[in-house]
């Protein structure tokens, strides 16, 4: 099941300047912890001036599409999803 | 003109490459979610079961779930399918990432659409060291490693262009296939007419009159049976495309701008229908403007729920780049239509586009202070987000005209791509 959201959410991310990598590495979401274990896609976009990147990530078995807005350095949730149909 | 009738198929090597990515929306979904990866999914313009499946996944199209058909449809034939809106800035986010791979490879690309590329290798310094088959190998493994890992596409190499398109289609997900000299006749003989690019059921049954039923048949007819086919010079480019010879190289350029949106609810009189070609308008005018452009004509069509079609399109003496003068023609356009029906999808276009390197002057208007104003209302909306000023009209327009990505075109694309 897709649910859309629209929360707050903590995220530890990181950046491996040797690698030259980033990685969310964990998110906390309605008091719950979720190591991410896979970054499907990073992708952006913009609306107005403000850049958004978009993270599309998998804990061990939930989807999360993180939003971090460049501007603000905030990060939202915006969908989460088991993968199963409705 | 004379035209070469004795052609023999093109004996030089291959130098085009036709790249598609397998099931694109449905393919770069998967890939952003992990979790639905082998899975049935279909991404559709709206997931209401009256909603169109605009690309299934690979997954899908196995339960016989195909693009056109409506979301009831689907989950007839696969219960468990789930249906996904389009997030068009994750295809166009792909899409970039993929020109940048194949811009290391040759200047002398063309993309097709949002997931087909063609390439050509005519000349390039790379197919002295590579074949054709290892630059593809590497692009594919390139696109796995730096965009996707479950991102297929299938590639298909040939001397023009058509067979090229004609190659990546005989094997997907993930082929890779040549047509060239000294194979063509062997695939000729394993495909059928339709599943050439360009011929459907008519073309189909034209040929059939002039006593041509397979691909071989096709590619064995003289050029005046072929004239005659088709009453027309595609006869002869058949010709020399089942030859090999490239014949496709060329571009359309843009035309026109137009933006249409399917009415979830089925609003009948032009008050009701204003607020949405008020927004509709406003898109229109602002990409128009964006590339430099302005219009001397607009064209107005609706399409009812009754499936009946009405439109029109006038040509104008004065030059339209303000939103609020091409509402003003499109909404006089729209109350000329004849019938009080319930509208289903309602569309609005500009024609006979006119670079504004200049401006004709006016005695009783100011263009130069309207024009001023159009680009400080452009700037703001540019740097706060399209639609921060609005006309009143268009408040009730919220949420209409999502952001959507054409079919087989990539004009839009070029915006987005001279836009980032």
């Amino acid at each position: 099941m897709i649910q859309k959201i629209s929360a707050p959410v903590s995220v530890s991310f990181t950046f491996d300047s040797k690698k030259r990598k980033i990685f969310p590495k964990w998110i906390v979401w309605s008091g719950r912890l979720y190591p991410v274990v896979k970054i499907g896609l990073h992708h952006t976009y913009r609306q107005g001036r403000i850049l958004y990147h978009v993270f599309s990530v998998t804990s061990k078995n939930l989807f999360f599409r993180l939003v971090l807005n460049t501007e603000s350095l905030h990060w939202k949730l915006e969908e989460i999803s088991d993968g199963l149909p409705d | 003109m004379v035209y070469p009738t004795n052609l023999v198929f093109n004996p030089k090597s291959s130098t085009m490459m036709h790249i598609d990515l397998n099931s694109c929306f449905a393919t770069v979904e998967q890939q952003a979610n992990p979790l639905l990866r082998g899975k049935p999914i279909a991404i559709a313009a709206y997931t209401t079961p009256s909603g169109c499946i605009l690309a299934p996944s690979v997954e899908a199209k196995e339960h016989g779930i195909k693009t056109g058909m409506r979301v009831r449809d689907g989950k007839l034939l696969y219960p468990g399918l789930i249906v996904l809106p389009t997030d068009p800035e994750k295809y166009r986010n792909v899409h970039v990432s993929l020109r940048k791979i194949l811009r290391d490879y040759t200047n002398d690309f063309t993309p097709k659409s949002i997931d087909e590329f063609v390439l050509s290798f005519d000349g390039y310094p790379i197919l002295a060291k590579n074949s054709m088959r290892q630059i593809a190998e590497q692009i594919k493994q390139r696109i796995k490693d730096e965009i996707g890992e479950w991102l297929t596409v299938s590639v298909g190499i040939a001397p023009n262009r058509f067979l090229a398109k004609l190659a990546s289609n005989l094997r997907k997900p993930d082929g890779l296939d040549e047509i060239n000299k000294s194979n063509f006749l062997e695939i000729y003989s394993k495909i059928t007419l339709t599943d050439l690019s360009g011929i459907k059921a008519r073309n189909a049954a034209r040929l059939a009159y002039a006593g041509i039923y397979s691909v071989t048949d096709f590619y064995k007819a003289d050029i005046r049976t072929l004239k005659a086919a088709f009453s027309s010079i595609n006869g002869y480019y058949w010709y020399l495309r089942l030859r090999g010879w490239e014949i496709d190289d060329f571009e359309f350029g843009r035309k026109s701008y137009g933006n249409s949106y399917a009415l979830p609810k089925p609003l009948i009189t032009p008050e009701e229908l204003s607020p949405i070609l008020s927004k509709l308008v406003e898109k229109m005018g602002s990409r128009l403007r964006r590339a430099d452009y302005k219009a001397r004509g607009i064209h107005v069509s609706i399409v009812y729920r009754d499936w009946s079609f009405w439109h029109k399109g006038i040509s104008f003496p004065k030059v339209l780049f303000d939103s609020r003068d091409i509402y003003k023609k499109a909404f006089k356009i729209m109350c000329s239509a004849p019938y009080k029906k319930p509208v289903r999808e309602l569309a609005v276009s500009c024609f006979n586009l006119l670079k504004s390197d200049f401006s004709q002057l006016e005695l009783f208007e100011d263009v130069i202070k309207k024009e001023s104003l159009v680009k400080a209302i452009d700037r703001v909306n540019e740097y706060w987000g399209d639609f921060i000023i609005i006309p009143a009209r268009m408040v009730n327009a919220k949420g209409a005209v999502p952001d959507r990505i054409a079919f087989g075109g990539v004009k839009e694309l070029e915006e987005f791509i001279n836009n980032h």
